[in-house]
């Protein structure tokens, strides 16, 4: 993973010395989605930063997480800027908060990641069938020899609250 | 809180063409908007000694314009950042004004952010390799400011029933005012209709609720109240500043309440220093990288109630003739895309009352006030100005000026 991988015409850079996104990514190679827990105050926390933004604790460990989560908002790309993705388009972006950590410590936060919605072949999933509140899981995309990206797919499960989708 | 109030003033402003081939050097952009804005103040070269400017690795230094043009600085700073870097560095110059390290700070943005480096992400910005926090979003065909703000704006809908049609109205509004605006790039007023039928960038947006990549430089210059009494302008005074101001954590995505930008912590800054309150605002320029950005700082800033973003921009409010007219130039959306600073240009010719519109004798400052497009875009002895800033959802400022009469 110390190697560029070219992805979509993107240089992907993650060296052993990138101390936040090496173990994130290793753990993805290996099919596990992991995230910060804090050593200390014990809450999680993604992306991966150096230290606790509750308690400014240095000390962290990576846990495994469920990979399950809701998507909080989306939106469509229609018009490609990375020339790699134009054979993608449209192509949803999701922001999608897991199940850990929900409502904590404020009542608005949680754990959240951006990431496509993808189909089980790893292709934009279609956009009718992207809504906020419709029930995700991770997988993972193999996009090199030595590195893979975390991905989420619809599980299919009711969700809490009706879905909802852009008008039009 | 007890700020700085009225003790520094705006007192130059300059501005090249806004155009999409500008043909030359950000450095030949930069140097002609500093010295139309310092000799707009009455100054010259000479009396600067303090220069700062902000940038996003696309642009010339403040060491090669201040050569250019013979000035000795005292201090200069460039400073990486986007759209809320204006205001901020407004407040930086008034620190160097007080301490006593600068008489007068010019501030500057000179990009050629249509035909060099692409302010909407292709080409040259496209193709950097991708590491570090870039890896959050960038692998996933997330770059551009449109698709990395609208996912805000399509959470703002979910939870407040906010509609592409309201927030259409904020490119109508700047379409007309536009029209009264001899540089604006877009001088053709566009309907709502237009704005919902024109093609789809990244959804939730449309392509005219985007704003238009340009070429340009713009400046202002800072001077302390006791030296701008000697200006060629009476002298707009600053009556509270604060920029790059954080909401929770400045990586939106990930923690607090998604459609809470950072505007609701840059408000308690600025208007207890000044002393006034929303509803003293004759004018306000709300960042309008996209329709809704605008929409956001408005309500973020207290002008409605938090949620009732839409119905504010779409209830003529934000129109010449309306309650509180904002960006009168026609802004990012319509006049041309400056990185914030054309929307403090524009708020300072309001308060001097010296908009240059198509009013008879708008070069003696008198209007008509005929806001009908192509006219006038003079607000009525308009008192204070606000200006409020977007880098992100995360990142903000605020701005608020006074008239002379302040």
């Amino acid at each position: 993973m110390s190697d560029p991988v070219v992805y979509r015409g993107m240089t992907l850079i993650v060296p052993e010395t990138d101390s936040e996104w090496h173990g994130y990514f290793q753990a993805a190679r290996e099919g596990r989605l992991v995230v910060r827990r804090c050593a200390d105050c014990r809450r999680l926390r993604y992306p991966p930063g150096a230290g606790c933004p509750w308690c400014a604790s240095l000390a962290w460990t990576w846990v495994p997480v469920s990979g399950r989560g809701t998507i909080h908002t989306y939106v469509i790309v229609v018009q490609a800027v990375q020339p790699g993705f134009r054979d993608w388009a449209p192509y949803p972006v999701v922001v999608v908060e897991l199940d850990e950590q929900r409502g904590e410590p404020a009542p608005d936060d949680g754990i959240r990641l951006v990431t496509n919605l993808v189909t089980p072949e790893f292709q934009p999933e279609s956009e009718e069938r992207v809504a906020i509140g419709a029930r995700v899981e991770a997988c993972f995309q193999s996009i090199g020899p030595d590195l893979a990206l975390p991905q989420f797919r619809l599980t299919g499960e009711p969700p809490a609250a009706p879905l909802w989708r852009l008008p039009g | 809180m007890r700020g700085p109030r009225g003790r520094h003033c705006v007192v130059g402003i300059g501005e090249t063409e806004y155009s999409r081939a500008s043909g030359r050097s950000t450095r030949a952009l930069g140097v002609e908007a500093v010295r139309l804005a310092i000799l707009d103040a009455g100054l010259a070269p000479r009396d600067v000694d303090g220069m700062l400017s902000y940038h996003s690795n696309d642009s010339a230094p403040s060491i090669a314009i201040a050569a250019d043009l013979g000035i000795r600085l005292n201090t200069y700073a460039d400073v990486i950042g986007g759209g809320s870097s204006t205001e901020g560095l407004v407040a930086y110059a008034m620190g160097l004004l007080e301490i006593g390290l600068c008489r007068a700070v010019v501030i500057f943005r000179a990009m050629n952010g249509y035909s060099e480096f692409r302010i909407g992400g292709t080409g040259a910005r496209a193709a950097t390799p991708v590491r570090g926090v870039d890896l959050a979003d960038r692998p996933y065909g997330m770059l551009s400011a449109g698709q990395r703000f609208a996912p805000v704006f399509m959470r703002h809908m979910y939870e407040y029933g906010t509609t592409s049609a309201q927030v259409a109205h904020v490119k109508a509004a700047h379409s007309r005012h536009a029209s009264a605006n001899p540089k604006a790039l877009a001088k053709t007023p566009v309907t709502v209709e237009e704005v919902l039928a024109s093609r789809w960038i990244v959804k939730p947006l449309h392509l005219l609720d985007c704003c238009l990549e340009t070429d340009n430089a713009t400046a202002l210059v800072v001077t302390s109240a006791d030296r701008a009494r000697d200006g060629r302008h009476p002298p707009v005074r600053v009556l509270a500043a604060a920029g790059r101001v954080n909401r929770d954590r400045p990586d939106y995505f990930y923690q607090g309440r998604f459609t809470t930008v950072a505007g609701v912590h840059a408000r308690e800054l600025v208007f207890p220093a000044a002393g006034i309150g929303p509803e003293d605002v004759d004018v306000t320029g709300a960042y309008d990288a996209f329709t809704f950005t605008a929409m956001l700082q408005l309500e973020a800033f207290g002008f409605c109630e938090p949620g009732a973003g839409g119905q504010y921009v779409s209830s003529g409010a934000i129109e010449l003739g309306g309650r509180r007219p904002n960006n009168t130039s026609g802004g990012h959306l319509c006049e041309g895309y400056t990185h914030g600073m054309s929307m403090v240009i524009e708020n300072v010719r309001q308060l001097r009352g010296t908009v240059d519109d198509y009013c008879p004798r708008a070069d003696q400052g008198v209007h008509t006030y005929d806001y009908r497009p192509g006219r006038c875009r003079q607000v009525r002895d308009p008192r204070i100005a606000m200006n409020m800033g977007w880098a992100s959802p995360a990142t903000g400022s605020a701005l608020i000026l006074g008239s002379h009469r302040v």
